[in-house]
C-alpha cells in the first residue's frame, strides 16, 4: 500500500459519503439510525495500514488515535488526504469533515470554517459534541498543511 | 448516627432535580455534592467571608475561627493525631506533587530508590518522574499480576532494594480494586521506607483511620469526597511534615522574611502559603461531619448491592471484556466491548444520558500493558440507585447492538 494508492481509494469514497450518504444522514429519524449511518461513513475510507502509521502522523488531542496524510498538487493548487481514527463515531464525521474539504485549493482551505459548514448540513450538534473527539484537532492539522 | 435511607441521601442532591434524565456514574471522577456542604459554602461567603490569620479585625477572626475549625473536623474524621497533620491544599494531585518535590535532597539523595505501582494515576507516577530524574532518583514500578492486581511477589522484590520511597494508590481509579494496604504499608515500613497513598478512591469507600493504616502520608481530594473542587488533604505524621520543603513559598508559611533569608513558620502553616481556599475547606468539612452521622457500614452495603446487581447483569450481556473483579471491588467497573474503541461505547451511553468515562483515566501505563485503548469506566455512588443499574445496563446492550449490528 503507498500514498498514492490510499488517495485513489479515498476519493471515490468521500463523493459517495457527500452525494449519498450526507443526504440520507439528515434524514434519519432516531438516534440509533444516526449513529448506525456515522459508523457506515467511517468504513468507507480505506484504513491506513498499520505500517503507515507514523508517529509523525498521529493527530494529538484526540480521546481516541487519529492519523492524518496530506498530498499536495502543485500544478493543480489542490489538497488531499487520507486519515484514520481507532474509534468508529469519529472515523465517521472526520469522513464527513473530509468530504468537504479534500481536493479544495490553498485559498479555499484557508478560508474553510468547520462550525460553519457543519451549521449548514444541520450537523452542528455533532461537532460541540465531540470537542474532546479531537474532530477540531483533527480540522486544525488539515488545516496546518496550507501553504 | 442516622440510619442509612437510599432514598433521603439522594433527595439532598438538588444535582439530579436539574437533571432528572441523566444515569450518572462518573462518581470516580467527581461526585455530587449535597445541600449541605453547598449551603456552608453559600452562607460563609454570604455571612462570614474575610481572609484568614491575618486581619485585626473581629471579621477575620471569625473566619479564622471557621477555617481552623474545619481543619480540627477534618481531623476528627480520618483520625489524625494533630491537627496540624491536615495540610489543605487543592487536590490529590498537588499533594502528590509537594510530597515528590518536598522530599528530594532531604530525604532522597542521588542515587536512592522511589517505588510505585503499574496501577497508579498520572498523578503519582509523573511527579515522582518530573523529580526523581532532576534528582538522579531511581523510579522502580512493581508489575500487575493476571487478575491486573499488585503483583505482592514482585512488590516485595523491590522493596529488597530499600527504596526509601514507597507510594500507591488505596483503590485502582480504573478497576476499582482495592489493595491489601494495611499489609503493604507494614512491609514498606519494615525496610524503611517512607509510605505515600493516594486515597483519593479510597477515602469515599472506607472509613480511613489514619493512625490505624500508619501511612506518613495519606492524599485525597475533597471533590470526590462530596466536596468542592479546588480543596484536598495532605495527611502526614508529624515527622514525615517536617521532612517537606515547601513547594510554594509567599506569605502566610514564613515567620520572618528578609532579603537574605526568611524563617519558614510552624506546621500546618509552613505548607500552605498564600490564602487558603477558605470557603472549600468549610465545604469539606461540611461533607465530612455530615458523612460522620451516617452509618457508614450501611453505605457500604449499599453500594456493593448495586454493584452485585450490575456485574450480575453484565453476565447477561454477550461479548464484553470486563476488566474489574467483582471481588474486593470499591465500586467501579472497567469494561470494553469486545472490539470497540471505548469512546464509541462511552459516546453511544452518552446518547442514552448515561454519564460514564471512556478512555484511559490518567493510567495510560496500565493500559498499554495491556495492549488497550482504554476501557469505558462505570463508577457508583451511594445516591445512586437500582434503576441507574437497570438503565445503564439497558443503554450497554443497545450500544453493543449498534456496534456490533
Amino acid at each position: 500500500m503507498t500514498l498514492d494508492q490510499l488517495l485513489t481509494d479515498t476519493k471515490p469514497a468521500l463523493s459517495q459519503i457527500y452525494a449519498e450518504d450526507l443526504p440520507e444522514l439528515s434524514q434519519a429519524r432516531d438516534w440509533q439510525s444516526k449513529y448506525r449511518i456515522l459508523m457506515q461513513l467511517g468504513r468507507k475510507l480505506p484504513p491506513i495500514p498499520e505500517k503507515m502509521k507514523q508517529p509523525s502522523l498521529l493527530v494529538k488531542g484526540c480521546e481516541s488515535r487519529a492519523w492524518l496524510m496530506h498530498y499536495y498538487n502543485q500544478h493543480q493548487d489542490q489538497h488531499f488526504f487520507v486519515l484514520d481514527s481507532e474509534a468508529r463515531i469519529v472515523k465517521g464525521l472526520m469522513a464527513i469533515m473530509l468530504s468537504l474539504v479534500n481536493g479544495m485549493s490553498n485559498a479555499e482551505l484557508k478560508k474553510f470554517e468547520l462550525a460553519h459548514a457543519f451549521d449548514k448540513l444541520n450537523l452542528k450538534p455533532y461537532l460541540s459534541q465531540s470537542r474532546g473527539s479531537g474532530l477540531n484537532a483533527m480540522m486544525a492539522r488539515i488545516k496546518d498543511c496550507c501553504r | 448516627m442516622q440510619p442509612f435511607d437510599p432514598v433521603n441521601f439522594r433527595g439532598q442532591f438538588q444535582f439530579f432535580q436539574h437533571n432528572p434524565g441523566w444515569v450518572y456514574l462518573d462518581n470516580a471522577a467527581t461526585m455530587h455534592k449535597p445541600d449541605v456542604v453547598v449551603n456552608a459554602i453559600t452562607s460563609f461567603y454570604q455571612r462570614n467571608n474575610s481572609n484568614v490569620h491575618r486581619g485585626a479585625h473581629t471579621l477575620s477572626q471569625n473566619a479564622t475561627r471557621a477555617f481552623e475549625q474545619a481543619r480540627d473536623d477534618i481531623a476528627t474524621f480520618i483520625n489524625a493525631g494533630a491537627r496540624q497533620q491536615i495540610i489543605f491544599c487543592s487536590g490529590a494531585t498537588a499533594a502528590l506533587n509537594q510530597i515528590a518535590f518536598g522530599l528530594m535532597h532531604t530525604v532522597l539523595q542521588p542515587g536512592d530508590r522511589v517505588l510505585i505501582t503499574a496501577l497508579e494515576h498520572h498523578a503519582n507516577i509523573v511527579p515522582w518522574q518530573l523529580h526523581c530524574s532532576r534528582f538522579g532518583v531511581t523510579l522502580d514500578v512493581v508489575p500487575l499480576d493476571t487478575e491486573h492486581k499488585v503483583d505482592q511477589q514482585a512488590f516485595a522484590e523491590l522493596l529488597a532494594l530499600k527504596p526509601k520511597v514507597v507510594s500507591f494508590s488505596h483503590i485502582s481509579n480504573v478497576l476499582g480494586h482495592i489493595q491489601p494496604v494495611a499489609h503493604m504499608i507494614s512491609q514498606a515500613k519494615a525496610t524503611g521506607a517512607l509510605t505515600v497513598i493516594d486515597g483519593a478512591q479510597g477515602i469515599v469507600h472506607d472509613k480511613i483511620d489514619v493512625q490505624a493504616l500508619d501511612a506518613d502520608f495519606y492524599v485525597w481530594s475533597g471533590h470526590k469526597l462530596y466536596g468542592p473542587t479546588g480543596i484536598g488533604v495532605l495527611y502526614g505524621k508529624t515527622a514525615a511534615l517536617e521532612l517537606l520543603t515547601p513547594i510554594f513559598a509567599g506569605g502566610e508559611m514564613i515567620s520572618e522574611v528578609n532579603f537574605s533569608h526568611s524563617l519558614f513558620n510552624i506546621l500546618p502553616f509552613r505548607l500552605e502559603a498564600g490564602t487558603p481556599d477558605i470557603a472549600g475547606a468549610i465545604g469539606l468539612a461540611a461533607a465530612c461531619n455530615w458523612l460522620q452521622k451516617i452509618n457508614s457500614e450501611q453505605v457500604k452495603n449499599y453500594k456493593a448491592m448495586l454493584l452485585k446487581q450490575f456485574f450480575a447483569g453484565l453476565k447477561k450481556i454477550g461479548g464484553l471484556d470486563i476488566l474489574s473483579s467483582p471481588v474486593h471491588n470499591a465500586g467501579i467497573v472497567a469494561l470494553n466491548v469486545q472490539g470497540e474503541h471505548p469512546a464509541d461505547v462511552a459516546e453511544l451511553l452518552n446518547q442514552q444520558a448515561v454519564a460514564v468515562r471512556g478512555g484511559q483515566h490518567c493510567a495510560m501505563p496500565f493500559f498499554s500493558q495491556l495492549g488497550l485503548a482504554g476501557a469505558v469506566r462505570f463508577s457508583f455512588a451511594p445516591y445512586n440507585t437500582e434503576a441507574d443499574v437497570a438503565t445503564s445496563l439497558q443503554a450497554l446492550t443497545q450500544a453493543a447492538e449498534i456496534l456490533t449490528a
